[in-house]
């Protein structure tokens, strides 16, 4: 092995080294210092789960630009399928999977994957003849008829569901399959083989007179995709013991897609970010208690306004932008809110309150908006996070500072 | 030696004759344009030779295979892999991808690396993505792209733009290339660039080349043979003096005089 070589490996093997120092410090710090009950433990699982999912279905809809809809029903496969097989080989706490507990969750991870996989190739044909919107509708009616059929199949648990034992809980096996699933997708991008799925997003007819073989890679992509959620969600199967429709809903699949577009379609980095955020956006608002109808309805006007004065000052000339201006109105109609909610709670019909847990959805709704209306190509947009951009977006920042100050 | 034929192609959409009952072939080596009125068929005699639609009758023959007869096409990709490439009237790149990155892909048709080397990024994938990228510098370089090689291509000016587009069609090292229009929206210095790079590729690669081509100066001044269609016909086949001279190729771009 020539030195070349030799450093490349090493540089591997430091890398799968730093993912999985990465996980366990994810889980040291869910499980220590007494500060995250279960609850908060659980979001440390999910997170990886979710991040696994929005950069998976990436791979579909953003890289190779196969508009997907039906991303959770791979999710709910791999979960099933991991639910039947536990049943299988569980006899009362003596079975493989209480015996040998990782390795067994890494063969369902497997299975489910394999399962999702087979899954996701019958989905990926109709891809091969529709496109954009069309694609979309079909495979949305194939994610309600996997869910539809669960729902209904006895074997499965009916619409009341089905018990996976035992509860096999790593979490840093949900952040190392989060970090598997980056790696993939960005090796992938990094060769030429990326590049062609890119090419097929780009113009079909232009890659096959280029003898891209479209097909193989449309279905490739599905088959990738899928199984990295089918993996997911053989690792949901056993973290909850408990699967059921309403732990696979409807509105998941919309999730999804929402965190791929919001991160920017085909930006990795993207993904990953916006699923971290729209899945803890919701989940840590839960302890929102009531609010009086002052502050949300002041909130809501100063959002509109605050949205269309930044959104005029963007379309001012770009290089004579600053970044005070974008930021500044924010602050101000966060005191306007904060000053002006307080000081109307007790005027008549605005002393009413909301219950939070409602608040919770308009306010998520509100951030999709908002993220939308000013951002609309994503917050990564095509970019990805590296060195090189760091720096140039710190170069573009000190510039435009550098001329305010001359 | 006969590279390309046609044989009494033709393509029919519904009562539409677009291309009807062509027949010609072309030798190893020319510069061949094939020219006519808008609405000839030109276009569309193109998209029969990739394999883009499918002949409903007559038969293509390239390098003494059959490439499409009646109702059978084997297929864009095929096509290319044995040789055929194209670039496009409205210019088809990939926007978002950079001008080396779009040639890259042209070069890709003959990766013999697989694409689980490519997820784990194994070497022998990486080796292969850096030998594309020196192959496609080298096309850039070609047709004089070189020093922009990392812009999206979509941000590159309309004459860099058909010139990326020859260069990722060349990438898939074609027998035959066919240029739609190549010099559309050219100024004429870019224009005569234009016709250096052709020909330097067919004397450098030894490439054969079919155009089409409205701008007459530009076929007459590079092309050896030149093709004529009208309505979806033959109307003439010669040397460029010759077409220019034929009276029905006059009539068909001047209308005849009554």
């Amino acid at each position: 092995m020539d030195s070349v070589a030799l450093r490349r490996l090493g540089f591997r093997l430091l890398w799968i080294a730093l993912g999985v120092a990465f996980a366990f410090l994810v889980q040291w710090v869910a499980l220590s210092s007494g500060q995250f009950n279960s609850n908060g433990q659980r979001l440390f699982f999910l997170a990886g789960l979710y991040v696994t999912l929005a950069v998976s279905l990436n791979l579909i809809n953003g890289i190779t630009g196969q508009f997907s809809m039906g991303h959770a029903a791979f999710y709910q496969v791999g979960a099933y399928t991991t639910g039947v097989l536990a049943a299988k080989f569980y006899s009362d706490g003596a079975g493989l999977a209480s015996k040998y507990p990782l390795p067994w969750l890494i063969g369902m991870m497997f299975a489910g994957g394999l399962v999702a996989a087979l899954a996701g190739f019958i989905v990926g044909l109709p891809s091969l003849r529709l496109k954009g919107d069309y694609l979309a509708i079909v495979t949305l009616g194939f994610g309600e008829i996997i869910r539809i059929i669960v729902q209904n199949q006895k074997s499965l648990g009916g619409s009341y569901g089905m018990d996976v034992k035992p509860k096999i809980d790593f979490i840093w096996l949900s952040t190392l399959l989060a970090i598997a699933t980056i790696a993939i997708s960005r090796n992938l991008l990094k060769n030429v083989h990326g590049l062609a799925f890119l090419a097929v997003r780009e113009d079909e007819v232009a890659s096959s007179a280029m003898g891209v073989r479209v097909t193989r890679i449309k279905i490739a992509a599905f088959l990738l995709g899928s199984a990295l959620a089918g993996a997911a969600g053989a690792l949901l199967a056993h973290h909850e013991t408990f699967i059921s429709k309403d732990t696979f809903p409807m509105d998941l699949s919309f999730i999804i897609v929402t965190m791929v577009v919001l991160g920017g379609t085909g930006s990795i980095t993207g993904s990953t970010l916006a699923a971290i955020t729209l899945y803890l956006i919701p989940e840590r608002m839960r302890d929102l208690k009531d609010v009086p109808v002052s502050y949300a309805a002041l909130g809501v006007i100063m959002l509109i306004v605050t949205v269309a004065f930044v959104r005029r000052t963007m379309e001012k000339d770009f290089s004579k932008l600053r970044t005070v201006k974008l930021v500044a109105p924010w602050f101000v109609s966060i005191v306007v809110v904060a000053v002006g909610g307080a000081a109307l709670k007790n005027v008549g019909p605005l002393s009413k309150v909301i219950d939070g847990q409602q608040l919770r959805f308009v306010i998520f709704a509100l951030t999709l908006i908002t993220l939308m209306l000013l951002r609309p190509q994503g917050i990564f947009a095509h970019h990805e996070f590296s060195l090189q951009w760091l720096k140039k977006v710190l170069a573009r920042f000190t510039k435009r500072s550098g001329e305010v100050a001359s | 030696m006969s590279l390309l034929s046609l044989d009494k192609a033709t393509i029919q959409f519904g009562g539409l004759i677009a291309v009807n009952q062509v027949s010609f072939s072309l030798d190893k080596g020319d510069i061949f344009g094939l020219i006519g009125p808008n609405g000839a068929g030109k276009t569309t005699c193109f998209n029969l030779i990739t394999g883009i639609y499918e002949p409903t009758g007559g038969s293509v023959t390239f390098d003494g295979k059959v490439i499409a007869k009646a109702g059978k096409s084997a297929g864009p990709e095929s096509i290319a892999k044995m040789g055929i490439c194209r670039t496009f009237q409205n210019i088809r790149l990939y926007g978002s991808l950079s001008a080396i990155e779009n040639v890259m892909v042209g070069g890709f048709l003959r990766h013999r690396t697989g694409l689980f080397s490519a997820l784990f990024d194994l070497k022998r994938a990486a080796d292969e993505t850096v030998e594309l990228r020196e192959a496609g510098m080298k096309l850039l370089q070609a047709v004089g792209l070189d020093d922009v090689a990392d812009v999206r291509s979509r941000d590159l000016p309309y004459g860099s733009q058909r010139r990326l587009e020859i260069a990722r069609a060349m990438a898939t090292q074609p027998k035959l290339l066919l240029l739609d229009e190549p010099a559309a929206g050219m100024n004429p210095q870019e224009k005569m660039d234009l016709m250096e790079v052709v020909r330097s590729i067919r004397d450098q690669f030894g490439m054969t080349v079919l155009l089409i081509e409205h701008d007459m100066r530009f076929v007459m001044g590079l092309c050896e043979k030149i093709f004529v269609l009208d309505h979806g016909e033959e109307i003439a086949f010669g040397l460029p003096e010759e077409v220019r001279a034929n009276p029905k190729v006059i009539a068909a771009y001047l209308g005849e005089a009554h």
